[in-house]
């Protein structure tokens, strides 16, 4: 008797699981943020005037890095994103009838961004960052597409994602929304002044710095506990920029500002997904913006007049033989653009004495450099970064750790823990 | 003000050179300039871009390897066999040169360089370029794509490189082994 009932709860429960999954599966826990009225049009008037606006605001959510491949036609899609469950390949966005969103509604442009879920119901992979953009008010969704469908339309079709299964059934992200979809936070923060909620808007919803700079958990949710805390993102660190990790890596409020527009400063040059970023998107924010942003990862209501220069690191002591073998590296390989003293050629070559990759705790994206070093990268202005040549046949693991070792004690303030199996990782592309 | 020294001793053109005194921070290029009086190895750029310092390195298992001298330190180099410029011609038995390497005879031959200052890289680069071809040769389809390849990053200002491709083609066309069917 008691075996029968056991078996007949078994049995309701896994009924009432399949119920649930399969309610989360067809989407009747997802909630739309956006208001009903966004169905009625926007008249050609309103596109007309919201397109211009819209420029910017596009600018600023950094649209066009992704929806445009290297060497592709403008918003046609097409760029390779690397996730843990395989390859997305972004997608056309310009109005194109067939391949693109010409055929969008208002709405449909408005469920894509803030709830996910493109024309037609068809699901969005979250590597669109429509966990943040939620957050954009609707007159900005508003600016983006009318801006969008001015573009020239593009005959690119959309490439096929590599996603192995089950993450290649769409639907399924349902279940993923419902765990890591946020709600509506208010727009503004009363308590704190017009600066500091303006960069909060910027970096949470257009800019979307969290979507690289908080660690995500299993499911590849952004884990909002660490929020800005810094992760691992295709082989690079992306540094914590909270008001701590920025501090850590000598910034203030005006020098983040410019080098969010430049690309260069003392700290060492964009690279990687940031050059990007740069290039196609913060150096045309206006200098409001870039401060707004700037005082608002450091936490403060206005850009101060006179702020405290951030503190020099204090060097660690390293093992003689540590610092032996590191220095030989350095003056035969390093010094002659770097400097004997760290210290760069302006315009020309970094500087290392002061160089944000030796004073961040990961003493990984030093070491991806020295090994597989950086192309030349033209910046905002008349700016230009001369290649940084690859040493991974020049440096076996142990003379690669030892440079690391010394360099981040000596100029980063970083204790010497890096070992050549550390190395040996990076080495291989791990 | 002194300069701290380091003993160093390698190979250059075949000649070992005994242990001598080198400041530990001076660039390659220096030292073979003012210490071995090998003054082809031109400095241009100074910053690693131009590639007319380069030298040949025969690296242990005897492959070649091309070195900046401008950004590399002189001590890099201990123990090592380096050719310079100098060092690829055959020379009779009072030092004067009795016959130019295959690749100086090439850019001879296609009228490859004007002023020159870039050509002593060029030569380093070429011969480091045919080593990986006998060792690893390239299908005739390719071997446009890898000459651009090995050479891109040499620059020249006067002539527009087409008469360094053409010459590095000829060669590699005219050597057996180097190209596949």
């Amino acid at each position: 008797m008691t075996l029968r009932r056991l078996l007949w709860g078994v049995a309701i429960l896994a009924v009432l699981g399949v119920i649930v999954a399969g309610s989360i599966f067809a989407g009747l826990f997802e909630k739309s943020v956006v208001a009903k009225d966004i169905d009625q049009p926007l008249s050609a008037d309103q596109m007309k005037t919201l397109a211009e606006r819209g420029a910017y605001v596009a600018v600023a959510a950094d649209c066009y890095a992704c929806h445009t491949a290297k060497g592709g036609a403008a918003w046609a899609g097409g760029l390779p994103l690397q996730t843990p469950f395989g390859t997305i390949y972004s997608s056309n966005i310009s109005p194109d009838k067939d391949n693109g969103i010409g055929n969008w509604t208002r709405a449909d442009f408005h469920h894509a961004l803030r709830d996910g879920i493109g024309k037609g119901g068809r699901h969005l992979y979250p590597a669109m960052p429509y966990a943040s953009y939620r957050q954009m008010t609707p007159e900005d969704v508003d600016a983006v597409y009318a801006y969008l469908m001015t573009r020239e339309p593009m005959k690119v079709a959309n490439k096929k994602n590599e996603l192995a299964f089950p993450f290649n059934i769409r639907q399924s992200l349902t279940f993923w929304n419902l765990v890591n979809l946020p709600g509506v936070k208010p727009a503004n923060d009363p308590a704190r002044s017009e600066v500091w909620n303006r960069g909060h808007y910027l970096a949470d919803a257009l800019a979307h710095c969290g979507e690289c700079h908080t660690p995500r958990n299993l499911m590849q949710g952004m884990e909002q506990s660490k929020y800005l805390q810094g992760t691992l993102i295709e082989g690079i660190v992306a540094p914590d920029i909270t008001k701590d990790g920025l501090t850590r890596m000598g910034f203030d409020v005006p020098l983040l500002a410019s080098f969010m527009k430049s690309g260069i400063s003392a700290q060492g040059a964009m690279t990687n997904q940031m050059f990007d970023v740069v290039h196609f998107s913060t150096q045309y924010m206006t200098d409001d913006d870039m401060k707004a942003l700037s005082a608002y990862l450091f936490d403060l209501d206005a850009v101060p007049g006179q702020q405290a220069k951030p503190t020099v690191p204090k060097p660690v002591d390293v093992a003689p033989e540590v610092a032996a073998s590191a220095q030989g590296t350095y003056t035969n390989l390093c010094s002659g653009c770097h400097g004997v003293e760290g210290q760069g050629i302006p315009h020309v070559v970094v500087p290392l004495a002061t160089n944000a990759s030796l004073r961040i705790n990961d003493a990984r994206n030093f070491v991806h450099t020295v090994l597989h070093g950086i192309s030349a990268q033209r910046f905002p202005g008349l700016e230009r970064m001369q290649p940084m040549p690859a040493f991974e046949d020049k440096l076996t693991d142990q003379q690669m750790a030892d440079l690391a070792n010394w360099a981040r004690a000596t100029w980063g303030g970083q204790q010497p823990d890096v070992k050549p199996e550390d190395v040996a990782k990076v080495r291989k592309g791990g | 003000m002194t300069l701290p020294m380091k003993k160093l001793s390698l190979t250059v053109n075949d000649k070992a050179i005994d242990p001598v005194d080198v400041p530990e921070g001076m660039m390659m290029q220096d030292f073979l300039h003012e210490y071995l009086n090998l003054t082809g190895s031109r400095l241009g750029c100074g910053q690693g871009i131009c590639h007319a310092c380069t030298v040949v390195v025969e690296k242990d298992d005897g492959t070649l390897d091309e070195v900046r001298t401008c950004i590399t330190g002189a001590h890099w180099f201990e123990g090592k066999k380096v050719r310079t410029v100098e060092g690829h011609a055959k020379r009779d038995a009072s030092g004067a040169i009795a016959e130019l390497s295959p690749v100086q005879q090439a850019f001879i031959e296609n009228f490859a360089f004007q002023c020159g200052y870039c050509t002593p890289g060029f030569v380093t680069g070429v011969t480091v370029f045919m080593d990986q071809l006998k060792r690893k040769p390239v299908a005739k389809a390719d071997l446009e794509q890898a000459i651009t390849d090995a050479l891109d990053k040499h620059i020249c200002r006067c002539t527009g490189y087409v008469r360094y491709h053409q010459a590095v083609r000829d060669l590699v066309l005219k050597t057996p082994g180097l190209v596949k069917a």
